[in-house]
């Protein structure tokens, strides 16, 4: 049986973080990197670029195969992982084989969820989670009039900004009652909408499908309202989750995740896991969240494989900020930490600032002279400032006004005083 | 000494200083490090002017103290420089600290002592006291009696020193004034048959300063346990070899010379009418002329005495010197300098020393002249020869005889 | 061994605000004068200024954050690359940026960063307050790095010593086809020249006496040229050595400009014998032989400027230089040994002893920084032609309490001989810039002329 000291699975953010972090004390220890895809490692985010033809399917890898020799790493391909022997310290592959492991990171990330929508089963319909997936939809583009996106999500709106722009007629149908609204509130959310409907996209918020019946290529939805769309396509987008059904009987433990300590360690000594496959402590709540997004991977990533490789440096997760970053039609909206919802009022403040002429819209939430949550639509501040504003926590004091008047500018000077 | 002149020698006249000089001319020196100093500033001179005129083809360093001129001359030597400098009196006592460490590093430097008084008082004049005060350090002293003497031993010197059974610098001693200054005839050798003589320069095959063959020279060793005592006790052991290997290697090295260029220098101890000689007095440097010529006389008159002149005084020749003295009643020696503490002359304490290997006892007595520039005529060395038959009739030492007291 | 980089280094408090940085860089990226263009940004902090600019990081988390594989470390300049053709405009490196080196710029719809403008950057150049500095330091461990250490390792220097660093980091530089001198002090009790036949160093190297290094180096030279060989000569001895007795062999072999490299690492002090006081020890140090008591408080006599009496010995190059400024060493290393092949040269380098001045070993760097940053010590470089110029200028040098506090030797110190010292060194700087005056008005005369 093939053996690595470390043995890493999944090949995006997470996984090539680990390996960069392990190589960084350890340059010799034996490292395999399994990936169930046939290619170079690539980023989930980049698909929808990858779909609109903005980016070049071939130059979208994140490491070529020198990064590997070069690191004296062995990037196996094609090897989905389909169980996890911890007792024995192995995992198993779908063809058969195994590999052992003297310590194993779990970086598999989410997989597409699928509503449970009458009818949807027996459909063509699209999903966007793999490279395969991606130039599927691409391929399919050309021939495609009308199309439904199922889900208002970041992928969900991706998608539909690319088949606007490429001439197709889009309809999006969001649950909720607003696009984006794991990240933004509503005033921000509705600018967004704004930008979309003016492009042309039809936007149905606090829809849901009753059902889909094949039609040709393909297909009709069914809204509870009773209304009815045609599409040629369907792409559903309606959120990811961690992929933990491998793992039943391995003894490690998942609620929705993977759940991980402080050093993304499993329950079990010689496992971790990190990325959208982990479950890991937020740092606004003490409880065990699934952030999901791709700069918290790369964090999570890093604190794995130092505590793999065992590297005296390793510190403690500070814990999961919600983040993400957002451009649409030429526009950008930003989010960064928690809204005032999210937070016992006391100490909150808030203060918004928004501009419909311009379609700038700024909110920030301090709580105790802390930022805790700072958002914006076409409005200037550097988010990665702000995060480690927020994981500081930084008693902005006598700069709080000043903060407030011009967050990116203060927060720069903070930064430059602070840590530069 | 052959009285004709070799084919390729040129005859000139000259005093000590300039033959020296000839002599480093005709050695091939490489370096030469000086500070002028009377008596032996014109030596220094000459070098100067030889070298500006293309005869020596030596680089010439105008250093700023006589510590400096044997400190460049080390670096020098252990770069693989043929060396060559001369100093005397206070000058010597100022390079004293690297002269010290010369002979440790096994480095073959030819120096000549153009020998001078030491102060206090205050004399630029010539005596021993300067060269009898580091005759203990490890360097070969030789002391010359004539011109042609200081330049035939110039040359041999290096020779000498740089023979891979020495390896230890050299000393030439002459007298200040009376041979610094007193000029006379002089064949010069030529420069073929002088290099043929010296052979190729191989200065540094044993200890050496160069990227090519990197080394570190002199770490520090000695103290107690560790390899340190043992490793030092060897170093001195082997310099101690070379000084003993070096009376045979003198010997040979003058022999050679004879044959090469008619002149027969004795090497160690030179013999001058001792055959039945009852009597006998010993001498160093240039004082020995007028003592041969008192001899002589005494000689005529019908008196059994005999004359023997020290050549090489450091390694000590004590044998040669036993052997030599070993049918005499008594002996006298006369020093240019003094040993204090014994009260008396230091080359008559080595004498002395050497008559222990004598099979009998034999009276000798210590003269002291010549000091701070005096001269010994026939006439002290009559007295000294007077002096020497009253000790063989008493047998008992007298105090030593301070032979210009009175003059 | 990996490399290092040149960085742009900001002054906080040389900083005026004028914005020209931003100017130049707008120029210089986008031909206007719109300070929004600018890769280098200047915020108003409170009374001063801060920075937000790309730290061309070592590790650099923007690259770890990027999906689309846009951005890159350059491992040849360090810069860290933006491809605009890969990069797909998510923004998610400005999260992964917690420094606002890579930030959006409204105008273009594109993120923007800072290039290093190929290794000469505009906002540099535009700086007239110093506040900005292209640091190049990454050369010596880029260049110096791969170079072999001459040293054997292990040297028994004391925990911390700066001098073994002067002397590795000189030799490196030097290079074998040398021949060194160290005479007695810490340089060979540290074990450069070894033990019982063993050697430290891997090139050629002896123990003069403590009096004659100058004079044995200059015979080692001389024949090495006479006989048609490039062989440097290098010393490496202490001030004690340098200055008290063995000055006489050091002017001579200066005034006869003979061609060696002496380096005087000087530690204020004989420190290998037990920290007596030297030539160089300055003003109210405590040593051994001047130590406190009831009637005496250290040393009561300055210090000699040695670097300045080898000044005029008009020596091919004479410079002062401290291990706090590497860059401005190892330039003057390099001088000097160009100099030391025609000429005199003489390498005066201060070197903070941790054992003997009585300060924690883990502060050598940060004391050799002090001196300098409160005029304690001057760097400055001469050579004939152009006379003698700062290289480290020190405006508003920091109250030398901070320097005088952290050694233990003046602890001791009283009002009144803090006030000699303060005295001492504006006569020194005084004297200096005299120096650096003349040379400006020799010049203006030659120009006139």
């Amino acid at each position: 049986m093939p053996h690595a000291h470390y043995l890493i699975v999944g090949a995006s953010h997470a996984a090539l973080s680990a390996l960069h972090a392990i190589r960084l004390h350890d340059a010799e220890g034996e490292v395999t990197l399994l990936t169930r895809d046939d290619s170079l490692p690539y980023s989930p985010t980049v698909l929808p670029y990858v779909v609109s033809g903005r980016s070049d399917p071939g130059r979208v890898f994140l490491r070529d195969e020198s990064y590997f020799a070069q690191h004296k790493v062995n990037y196996l391909r094609g090897a989905k992982v389909h169980k996890v022997n911890a007792g024995a310290s192995a995992v198993e592959l779908a063809d058969g084989s195994s590999i052992g492991f003297d310590k194993l990171l779990l970086a598999t990330g989410a997989a597409p969820v699928l509503p449970p929508v009458p009818g949807l089963a027996g459909l063509r319909f699209h999903v966007l989670r793999t490279l395969a997936d991606a130039l599927a939809l691409r391929e399919a583009l050309p021939r495609v009039k009308r199309a439904v996106v199922l889900g208002g999500g970041l992928i969900g709106m991706h998608a539909a900004e690319n088949l606007a722009k490429g001439g197709v007629q889009v309809s999006v149908v969001e649950m909720q009652a607003h696009v984006l609204a794991g990240y933004f509130d509503a005033q921000a959310s509705g600018m967004i909408e704004k930008v979309f409907t003016a492009n042309g996209v039809r936007l149905l918020l606090g829809a849901s499908v009753a059902g889909f019946t094949p039609r040709g290529e393909g297909c009709r939805a069914t809204l509870e309202d009773g209304a009815e769309i045609d599409a040629d396509l369907l792409l559903v987008a309606t959120g990811v989750a961690p992929v933990t059904d491998f793992l039943c009987g391995s003894g490690i433990e998942t609620e929705r995740g993977v759940l991980v300590d402080e050093h993304m360690r499993t329950n079990i000594a010689n496992i971790w896991a990190a990325g959208d496959v982990a479950q890991a402590r937020g740092f606004f709540t003490r409880e065990r969240v699934i952030n999901g997004i791709l700069p918290d991977a790369v964090d999570q990533g890093r604190i794995a494989g130092m505590a793999m490789a065992e590297d005296p440096g390793t510190k403690d997760y500070a814990g999961g900020v919600p983040l993400n970053t957002y451009s649409f039609f030429g526009q950008h909206a930003v989010s960064v930490g928690v809204h005032e919802s999210a937070l016992e009022q006391s100490g909150v403040e808030v203060k918004k600032h928004s501009d419909e002429a311009q379609n700038r819209y700024l909110k920030i939430v301090l709580k105790d002279r802390r930022l805790a949550g700072i958002f914006g639509v076409n409005a200037a501040f550097d988010p990665g400032i702000m995060w480690e504003l927020i994981l500081r926590a930084i008693d902005l004091g006598e700069e709080k006004l000043a903060f407030l008047r011009s967050p990116q500018d203060t927060a720069r000077a903070l930064m430059s005083k602070n840590w530069r | 000494m052959s009285a004709i002149l070799k084919p390729k020698s040129k005859l000139i006249v000259c005093d000590g200083n300039e033959a020296a000089a000839w002599a480093v001319s005709l050695a091939d020196v490489d370096m030469v490090a000086v500070y002028p100093i009377t008596p032996q500033s014109s030596l220094v001179e000459y070098l100067a002017k030889f070298i500006a005129d293309g005869r020596l083809g030596a680089e010439i360093v105008d250093v700023e103290g006589e510590h400096s001129v044997l400190s460049v001359l080390q670096g020098a030597c252990l770069a693989g420089a043929r060396t060559y400098t001369a100093s005397c009196g206070p000058g010597l006592a100022f390079m004293f600290e690297p002269y010290l460490r010369t002979p440790g590093l096994r480095l073959p430097l030819v120096m000549t002592i153009v020998t001078r008084d030491t102060l206090t008082p205050q004399s630029v004049w010539g005596g021993h006291q300067d060269a009898m005060s580091v005759r203990e350090v490890g360097w070969v002293q030789m002391y010359c009696e004539s011109v042609q003497e200081v330049l035939d031993t110039t040359i041999m010197a290096y020779r000498i020193a740089e023979h891979r059974d020495v390896m230890l610098p050299v000393n030439i001693c002459h007298d200040g004034n009376y041979l610094s200054f007193g000029a006379a005839r002089c064949e010069l050798p030529d420069q073929g048959e002088v290099r043929d003589f010296l052979g190729a320069k191989d200065v540094n095959w044993h200890v050496a300063l160069d990227p090519q063959r990197p080394m570190a020279v002199d770490p520090l060793t000695g103290g107690a346990g560790g390899p340190g005592p043992s490793t030092f006790v060897r170093y001195r052991k082997g310099q101690c070899s070379g000084m003993q290997n070096s009376l045979e290697v003198i010997s040979e090295v003058h022999e050679d010379w004879g044959r090469r260029f008619g002149r027969y220098h004795a090497p160690l101890i030179e013999s001058y009418r001792m055959e039945g000689a009852d009597y006998a007095m010993i001498t160093i440097g240039s004082m020995t002329g007028a003592a041969k010529d008192a001899v002589d006389e005494a000689r005529a008159r019908g008196e059994k005495v005999g004359l023997l002149k020290v050549k090489t005084y450091r390694p000590f020749p004590a044998q040669a010197l036993a052997d030599a003295l070993a049918q005499v009643k008594a002996a006298g020696v006369v020093d240019r300098s003094v040993s204090f503490g014994w009260n008396c002359g230091p080359l008559f304490q080595d004498v002395i020393a050497a008559m222990y290997y004598a099979p009998r006892r034999i009276p000798a007595m210590s003269f002291i002249g010549g000091l701070a520039g005096a001269d010994l005529t026939i006439s002290h060395f009559e007295r000294v020869i007077g002096r020497i038959k009253e000790l063989a009739r008493d047998g008992h030492a007298a105090e030593t005889v301070w032979l210009n007291e009175k003059d | 061994m990996g490399a290092a980089y040149e960085t742009i280094h900001f002054k906080a408090e040389a900083c005026d605000g004028c914005n020209d940085c931003m100017s130049a860089c707008a120029q210089a990226k986008t031909q206007t004068d719109e300070h929004l263009h600018s890769r280098i940004q200047i915020v108003p902090s409170g009374e001063g200024f801060e920075l937000a600019i790309c730290r061309q990081c070592g590790d650099p988390q923007c690259v770890l954050t990027c999906p689309a594989a846009a951005l890159s470390k350059n491992a040849g300049s360090g810069v860290v690359d933006w491809d605009r053709t890969k990069c797909v405009n998510c923004l998610l490196c400005t999260v992964g940026c917690a420094y606002g080196g890579i930030a959006y710029d409204s105008v273009s719809s594109r993120v923007i960063k800072c290039d290093m403008c190929d290794g000469a950057p505009a906002c540099v150049k535009a700086c007239t307050t110093g506040a900005l500095k292209h640091v190049t330091t990454a050369r010596i461990y880029n260049e110096a790095g791969n170079l072999e250490d001459l040293f054997a390792p292990g040297l028994s220097g004391c925990q911390g010593c700066n001098t073994e660093l002067i002397m590795r980091h000189a030799l490196r530089r030097i290079g074998p086809d040398v021949v060194v001198a160290t005479p007695p002090g810490c340089i060979p009790g540290m074990g450069s020249v070894g033990y019982n036949g063993l050697t430290g160093t891997k090139v050629p190297v002896f123990h003069p006496l403590l009096t004659n290094t100058a004079s044995m180096l200059a015979g080692v030279r001389r024949q090495y040229k006479r006989s048609g060989r490039d062989v440097l000569a290098v010393a490496l001895a202490g001030d004690g050595g340098t200055a008290d007795v063995g000055f006489q062999s050091l002017s001579g072999a200066a005034e006869r400009g003979e061609e060696m490299l002496y380096i005087c690492v000087d530690n204020e002090g004989y420190m290998n014998t037990g920290m007596q006081r030297s030539g160089c020890t300055p003003y109210g140090a405590w040593t051994s032989t001047t130590p406190v008591g009831e009637r005496a408080h250290g040393k009561t006599q300055d210090a000699k400027n040695l670097p300045l009496l080898m000044v005029m010995h008009n020596c091919a190059y004479v410079a002062t230089a401290s291990t706090a400024f590497m860059e401005d060493l190892y330039d003057k290393l390099d001088r000097a040994i160009q100099a030391a092949k025609t000429g005199f040269a003489y390498l005066h380098i201060y070197s903070p002893c941790t054992t003997g001045w009585r300060f924690a070993s883990d502060q050598n760097i940060e004391v050799a920084r002090k001196a300098v940053e409160t005029n304690f010590v001057l760097l400055w470089e001469f050579n004939p032609e152009d006379g003698l110029q700062f290289t480290h200028p020190v405006e508003n040098a920091r109250p030398i309490d901070e320097y005088l506090e952290v050694l233990g030797k003046y602890r001791h110190l009283d009002r009144d001989q803090v006030a000699h010292i303060e005295r001492s060194l504006a006569h020194n700087l005084a004297r200096i810039r005299g120096f650096v005056a003349a040379r400006g008005a020799a010049s203006a005369a030659a120009g006139r002329s």
